[in-house]
This record gives structure tokens, C-alpha cells and sequence, in this order.
């Protein structure tokens, strides 16, 4: 029994997380795509302005079909690349948010693809390269409206709205990363044949009656 | 197969009656270390069940075990609902419109509030809610947040965000179906309330609304599902490792991969 101990290395642990994790991923930018394209088809009034902008949902789903198609084969990228393209998920929809024809900024109400993107990542990286991802998402959101010029620093209703909007994004990062330790520790846990720390590795390991003998 | 809350002893203790939850340090701990209320007469009825499969002590973690992962989510359901209460809070006093608005924010948020103090103390002595409180709990979120934005006239209201915190907690915490029925009502009761407030030009930002709240319950899900899976399988190979050692006592230690 002692002989046994954790078959996993942290950095095999790493790289587990994005390879099990990138799915989560994957779907959250399936989501983007879908309601991107829907939404250049629904409220599209010119030939040139839905030719202007459904080639970047097209880029967008090429790339995500090459990165599940990777997935899917069991070859997933490594843990830089999908960080890239959580990057180019996010230049996106600040581009979407900012430049959208008929409202800008603060009036766009697609600030809501921030959401699975950002609790996606959270669910895949550590504490520091997901709160780093979703600050930039905050201030990205806020550059825009900035950018555009919808929000204005007066303490007035569209600075609530604003801050409202930036707190469920953190808040999207917090909780998603939160489960995501939580999941670890659990994970490691198991690999380790225990439930808890030190005291359940020896404890794991006796036979499953020592509690009744005990007693 | 679920995970049984005994009082008086009070500690939540796994399907095979050898580990007990401590709420305290939020770990699962062996039952054979005794926790503070642990040595009562139903404890000890309970550690003292013929086990006819001793092997099965750890897998009784995983798989089909909702409860125990409802455990885990419980703790990112109460921090979700304390994000909910803290915001909405904030957002009341600041720059409020009109009293009657105010009075049901603040009656509503102080209720959840009490029930989230609850749920969370709960948590803290080692005692997870049982199972059917903590979905009635998360009704109750969504509740609130559907008050609030009717109150607020509708697809206008911007706290419908607050139903993204919710449905984080559910995904990661509730079982598949029932995430699936949560979120259905979700889209179904907040999809309802915008097309009859808003105006037809802002149909697509409603559907992205409703697109967006079940990508998240997917995602969520989904991550839970990978996990679960995952742990099923470190325990299989734990196993297999431990039947190979005592197999071979000379064995050299099992080097990581």
C-alpha cells in the first residue's frame, strides 16, 4: 500500500486541465458564433453591411472548427494558442460592442457575450492568468464605452449600469475559477486515493471496517 | 444513491459511512478521525454497516453521486447569491428612481440575504442543507431576480445579469437534468417577459440574452460532467496501482508519469 503515491506531476496536472478543459472552451465560443451570425442575418438592412461583417463569423468559426477538429482527434493546442484565441474571442466582441451599426458602447446590448467567454477561461486556468484575462475583459468593455463616448464619470445612471455590468463579469471570472480549485483539489485528491490532506492519505488507505473496529 | 445527513451527530456522511464533510475546512475527512459531534449512536450504526465492497469507498464520490458534488457547488451557489446581494445593494442606494422600487429591492434582497446567511452558516459548522433546500434556495434566486425585473418594467431592467451569476451556481452545482429544467424556466419566464415589453427592433438582443444565459448552464455543466469523470477515472487507476502493489510487496514506488 505505501508503495502507492500521486501519479500525476502538477505540470501533467496543467496541461490535464486545458486538454479536459479547452471543450468548455470550444462550446462557450460556439455560443459567440452562433449568436453573432444570427444576429448579421437578423438585423442586417444592406448587402455591404452584411458583407462587412460576416467574414469575421466566418474566421471565427473556421478557427473554432480547426481547434474542436484538433480536440476531437486528441491532439488539442497547447495551453498558448487557446489562450490566443481567447484573446481574439475577446478583441471580438469589443469590436462588436464598439462599433455594432445603431448602438454603441454602453447602449449595445451584446455585452452579454462576455459572459461564457470569460466563465469559460476562468473554468480552465489558474488564479493569476484567469483574473489577468478577465480584468482585460473589464477594461476592454469599459474602453469601449469610453471609445464611443456612452459612459461618462458623473456618478450617474450610466455609470450603475456600467459598474453593474463590470461586477457580473468579475463575477463570472471568481466563480468560475473558484469551482474550477475546488475541482482540482478534489481531483487531486482522488488521484491520490484520499479525501483530504495528510491525515486522509493514511486514512484512505486502511481497510474500509477500521471505523466500526474503532468504535 | 445519495449521501446521508444524520442528526444529531450532524456531519454530513458519505453513501459507505467512512468519511464525514467538515464544513469548516470544506473537506471530506475519514470518519475514523472522530469530528466533534461525530460519536452519537447513529454515527456510530452507520460506520459499523457490513461493507460488502470495501473497495468502493472512494468511488463513492463520483459518478452518480449528485449529492456530494451538490455539496462542492453549494459553496459556489452561496458565494454567487452573496455577489447577487452585495451588488444589489450597492446598485439600490445608488441614485434610486422611485420608493416603491426601492422597498421591494431592499425587502427582497434583505430576504435572500437571511436565507443566504443561513445556507452559509450551514456550511461553516459542517452541515451541507439538504438537497431539496438548496434547489428551493436557488428557486428563490430566481425569483427575486424575476421581481425585480418586472418591478423595473421588463426587457428595459438591467439587473436581468443577475441571472448569469444564478445560473453559474446551478450548472456547476445541480445534476444535468435538473440544470437543463432551471434554466428552461429561466429562458422560458425571462424570454416571455421581454417579448411582451420590448419593442420588435430589440428582438435580437433579446435572443441574445436568452442564447448567452444557456450557453453559460452548458458550459458550466459540462466542465462539472468533464470533472466527474475525471475523478472517476484517477480513482480507477489509484486502484489498479494499489491492487499491483500489494500483488508485488517488492515493488519499487510508482514513479509519477
Amino acid at each position: 500500500m505505501q508503495n502507492v503515491r500521486e501519479v500525476r506531476t502538477a505540470a501533467q496536472a496543467n496541461l490535464e486541465d486545458v486538454f479536459f478543459g479547452q471543450t468548455v472552451i470550444l462550446w462557450a465560443r460556439w455560443s459567440v458564433i452562433v449568436a453573432g451570425i444570427v444576429l448579421v442575418l437578423w438585423t442586417s438592412t444592406t448587402i455591404t453591411h452584411l458583407t462587412e461583417t460576416v467574414p469575421f463569423f466566418l474566421a471565427l468559426m473556421a478557427m473554432n472548427f480547426f481547434l474542436h477538429g484538433r480536440y476531437v482527434m486528441g491532439s488539442p493546442l497547447n495551453r498558448a494558442t487557446v489562450m490566443v484565441a481567447s484573446f481574439v474571442d475577446l478583441v471580438l466582441i469589443t469590436a462588436i460592442v464598439a462599433l455594432w451599426p445603431g448602438s454603441h458602447g454602453l447602449d449595445n446590448q451584446f455585452f452579454v457575450l462576455y459572459f461564457p467567454v470569460v466563465l469559460a477561461f476562468a473554468l480552465v486556468f489558474t488564479r493569476r492568468i484567469e483574473a489577468a484575462y478577465t480584468v482585460i475583459a473589464m477594461l476592454a468593455y469599459v474602453g469601449a464605452c469610453a471609445f464611443t463616448g456612452t459612459v461618462h464619470p458623473d456618478l450617474g445612471n450610466d455609470d450603475k449600469v456600467l459598474v453593474m455590468r463590470l461586477i457580473v463579469i468579475a463575477a463570472m471570472g471568481f466563480l468560475g475559477n473558484y469551482y474550477f480549485r475546488i475541482q482540482r483539489d478534489r481531483l487531486a485528491r482522488a488521484s491520490k486515493g484520499t479525501s483530504s490532506g495528510v491525515e486522509g492519505l493514511v486514512a484512505g488507505l486502511r481497510p474500509a471496517t477500521a471505523p466500526a473496529r474503532r468504535r | 444513491m445519495t449521501s446521508e445527513f444524520r442528526k444529531p451527530g450532524g456531519h454530513l456522511i458519505s453513501p459507505d459511512g467512512n468519511w464525514y464533510w467538515d464544513g469548516i475546512e470544506q473537506q471530506w475527512k475519514p470518519a475514523s478521525t472522530p469530528p466533534v459531534a461525530a460519536p452519537t449512536a447513529v454515527n456510530r450504526r452507520a460506520a459499523g454497516q457490513p461493507k460488502s465492497e470495501p473497495s468502493n469507498s472512494l468511488s463513492s464520490f463520483v459518478g452518480s453521486v449528485r449529492s456530494d458534488d451538490l455539496v462542492f457547488g453549494q459553496t459556489v451557489l452561496v458565494w454567487a447569491r452573496w455577489i447577487l446581494i452585495g451588488t444589489g445593494l450597492l446598485l439600490s442606494f445608488w441614485s434610486p428612481t422611485d420608493l416603491l422600487t426601492l422597498q421591494i429591492q431592499l425587502a427582497a434582497i434583505i430576504a435572500l440575504a437571511f436565507g443566504n446567511f443561513y445556507l452559509h452558516v450551514q456550511l461553516l459548522r459542517g452541515h451541507p442543507a439538504i438537497d431539496n433546500v438548496v434547489y428551493a434556495a436557488s428557486i428563490g434566486d430566481l425569483c427575486v431576480v424575476t421581481a425585480l425585473v418586472i418591478v423595473q418594467t421588463g426587457y428595459p431592467s438591467p439587473v436581468f445579469i443577475f441571472y448569469f451569476a444564478a445560473v453559474v451556481g446551478i450548472s456547476v452545482a445541480f445534476p444535468t437534468v435538473l440544470t437543463a429544467a432551471y434554466t428552461a424556466i429561466v429562458i422560458g419566464v425571462y424570454g416571455i417577459i421581454c417579448f411582451t415589453t420590448a419593442p420588435s427592433d430589440e428582438f435580437p438582443a433579446v435572443f441574445t440574452r436568452l442564447l448567452m444565459i444557456a450557453a453559460i448552464a452548458v458550459c458550466g455543466n459540462l466542465f462539472a460532467r468533464n470533472e466527474s469523470h475525471r475523478r472517476q477515472d484517477a480513482i480507477r487507476i489509484h486502484h489498479e496501482l494499489q491492487d499491483e502493489a500489494a500483488a508485488s510487496p517488492q515493488l519499487s514506488p510508482v514513479n509519477p508519469a
